[in-house]
């Protein structure tokens, strides 16, 4: 298998030859699919690249079930993830997430944080040095609903699009970097399998991140060929999760480190909540102003004795 | 940690104002934007920038790798509006996917999985027998309210025809019945002259019914006939068993002491008694009333 070989000075010496015969052989599936590694490999052995992304998943204690399964999507929607236990703990977060994460050693981080048990806050971290983001997260729709109808194979390598205002700031131009890495699956990963058969999308909408994942139904005849009407022909069929990340800020340094990024248009939900109550309360407070009101205004205007009024007492 | 929740708190003390103003929306799942900008957020492009130097591939790092696609969103998208949104989010994936697979056939890449390709997938079999369940409760649904639609239509649809029908056949009886009468008129008028008339004999069986006596055997009822039909004539006369010991001994005490009346409320009208009200007009005096 010349999945695990390192990109040495072999592979330059086999590529000749596998130039040629991976153009006679056949295509069938797993087979031809073996050749087109070998092939690609050579073009990786030039460049010298090669994506050894690990990202740790983790959540907070106390979070809900929602929050938990839109957890365990995540972690079946990439298959170059590690799950770990709930971290727990009160104070200095920051430092127990780079601990784990250096003991795991993976390279980056999504920490699902629930606060509450309402509000769901998402870090995002490349981690030996890398910036970090916090985002909060709203409209949840996990894989187990039952209109998301679509599937597809676990651990095939997504196609991810992005909008182009991903381009228009630099707090968006390094979000998209640091998506497209944690959300991409490298290539000739242990777990991945092949062909591409589903979709990310992340958009920016009204200052928030929004996700989709989309499978990619295509009516194909079984060759690796499609033409402008099978084009025309392909649908999406929704797949899950759903969610939109809402950034609250970046940081310089994993999990803490100076602020780069604030956005000024975030509320925090316990403001909302706050704002929510004081009106409320002021509405009593009204309530009793009225009552006391009312009292002061009887006993100054003190009614006339009415002389019927003791008719019916017996 | 600590310090980015302070800074939060601060940073949001000043804009409280333009918070209440705002009218935040109530819902928690929501969240709300602030009226205007806070003045104090912190936006350090080159840090970002830097950063973002710091953590990016290299520069020519093969497309395959990032199997990213930018996609332009032609027009503004408003977020409240649900349909409009998940259709530009659909028509982004849409265009990645066109532009990915064309990309893909140009490097000579498996990209389409055959059909015969089964492998784990990302959400269980199971899961997906529940998913097809609901597809089809809900097409069957669909269809059943379908069908009883259209049977209240067929229902209403018939109910006219019928009616349509029933008020053609009465008419045609009329029709035939003012022929009738008409000719048995003209008869009249024409003194019984026998031959010339019969247009309209004829007229009214254009369709091909003769006047058929109904073919039943029995004699049917006249009107006027106030006996008591099969029962009273032969049925009284014939066996002498058992009830006729009866009809006798009834015989004799009916001469003896008169025959006792008909029983029961008979309807006794004919259609000469039912309006003839000589017996009401202005005697009321001498009948006796009922209290």
């Amino acid at each position: 298998m010349g999945k695990k070989r390192k990109h040495s000075e072999t592979a330059a010496v086999t590529e000749v030859n596998k130039e040629d015969s991976a153009a006679e052989r056949p295509k069938r599936t797993l087979l031809g699919w073996k050749d087109k590694i070998e092939e690609k490999k050579e073009s990786d052995s030039v460049v010298g690249f090669r994506n050894k992304e690990k990202v740790l998943v983790t959540c907070s204690r106390r979070i809900s079930f929602r929050y938990r399964h839109l957890m365990l999507n995540v972690v079946s929607l990439l298959p170059h993830c590690k799950k770990d236990n709930k971290v727990e703990s009160k104070d200095s977060k920051g430092a127990t997430l780079n601990e784990l994460v250096e003991l795991k050693g993976c390279s980056s981080c999504l920490f699902f944080e629930c606060r509450k048990g309402r509000d769901l806050y998402l870090w995002m971290a490349k981690c030996p040095n890398g910036p970090s983001v916090k985002f909060l997260v709203n409209a949840v729709h996990t894989m187990e609903e039952l209109k998301l109808t679509g599937n597809h194979l676990k651990g095939s390598r997504p196609i991810l699009t992005f909008s182009t205002n991903f381009d228009k700031d630099p707090h968006w131009k390094l979000l998209k970097e640091m998506i497209m890495q944690i959300f991409g699956s490298p290539k000739d990963h242990r777990k991945s399998k092949p062909y591409h058969d589903h979709i990310f999308v992340f958009s920016i909408i009204d200052d928030h991140v929004w996700f989709r994942n989309y499978q990619i139904s295509c009516p194909h005849t079984g060759t690796q060929k499609i033409d402008r009407s099978d084009l025309e022909k392909m649908t999406l069929v929704e797949v899950g999760p759903r969610f939109c990340l809402n950034p609250i800020k970046i940081f310089g340094g994993s999990f803490g480190g100076p602020t780069l990024y604030e956005n000024p248009f975030y509320v925090s939900p316990n403001q909302i909540r706050a704002l929510e109550k004081k009106q409320k309360a002021g509405k009593y407070a009204k309530k009793i102003k009225a009552k006391t009101r009312r009292k002061m205004h009887e006993l100054e205007n003190p009614l006339q004795v009415d002389e019927l009024a003791h008719m019916w007492n017996e | 940690m600590l310090d980015e929740e302070n800074i939060n708190d601060l940073g949001m003390e000043d804009p409280d104002n333009e918070v209440i103003d705002s009218e935040p929306e109530s819902e928690e799942d929501e969240d709300v934007k602030l009226a205007e900008p806070s003045k104090t957020a912190v936006n350090n492009r080159d840090g970002l920038l830097d950063k973002l130097g710091d953590i990016s591939w290299p520069e020519n790092v093969g497309w395959i790798h990032k199997l990213s696609v930018d996609i332009d969103r032609e027009q503004e998208v408003d977020v409240n509006d649900d349909l409009t949104r998940e259709l530009a989010f659909y028509t982004q994936a849409l265009e990645g996917t066109r532009q990915a697979f064309l990309e893909f056939q140009s490097m000579g890449i498996p990209f389409l999985r055959p059909s015969d390709y089964y492998a784990e997938m990302v959400k269980s079999d199971t899961h997906m027998e529940k998913v097809k369940g609901r597809l089809l409760a809900e097409k069957r649904k669909i269809e059943e309210s379908e069908e009883r639609r259209k049977a209240r239509e067929n229902k209403k649809i018939a109910k006219e025809v019928q009616a349509q029908k029933l008020k053609e056949r009465a008419k045609q009886k009329k029709e035939e019945i003012e022929s009738v009468k008409k000719w048995r008129k003209n008869r009249q008028h024409s003194g019984f002259a026998g031959g010339d008339k019969d247009g309209d004999l004829d007229f009214a069986f254009e369709d091909g019914k003769a006047f058929e006596r109904s073919s039943k055997k029995q004699p049917g009822v006249a009107p006027g006939d106030r006996s008591g039909g099969k029962a009273g004539k032969g049925g009284g006369r014939r066996g002498m068993k058992g009830p006729d010991k009866n009809r006798k001994n009834r015989e004799f005490r009916n001469s003896k002491f008169g025959y006792g009346g008909r029983k029961g409320p008979n309807k006794q009208n004919t259609s000469e008694t039912t309006s003839d009200i000589r017996g009401f007009n202005g005697n009321f005096s001498g009948r006796k009333r009922k209290r």
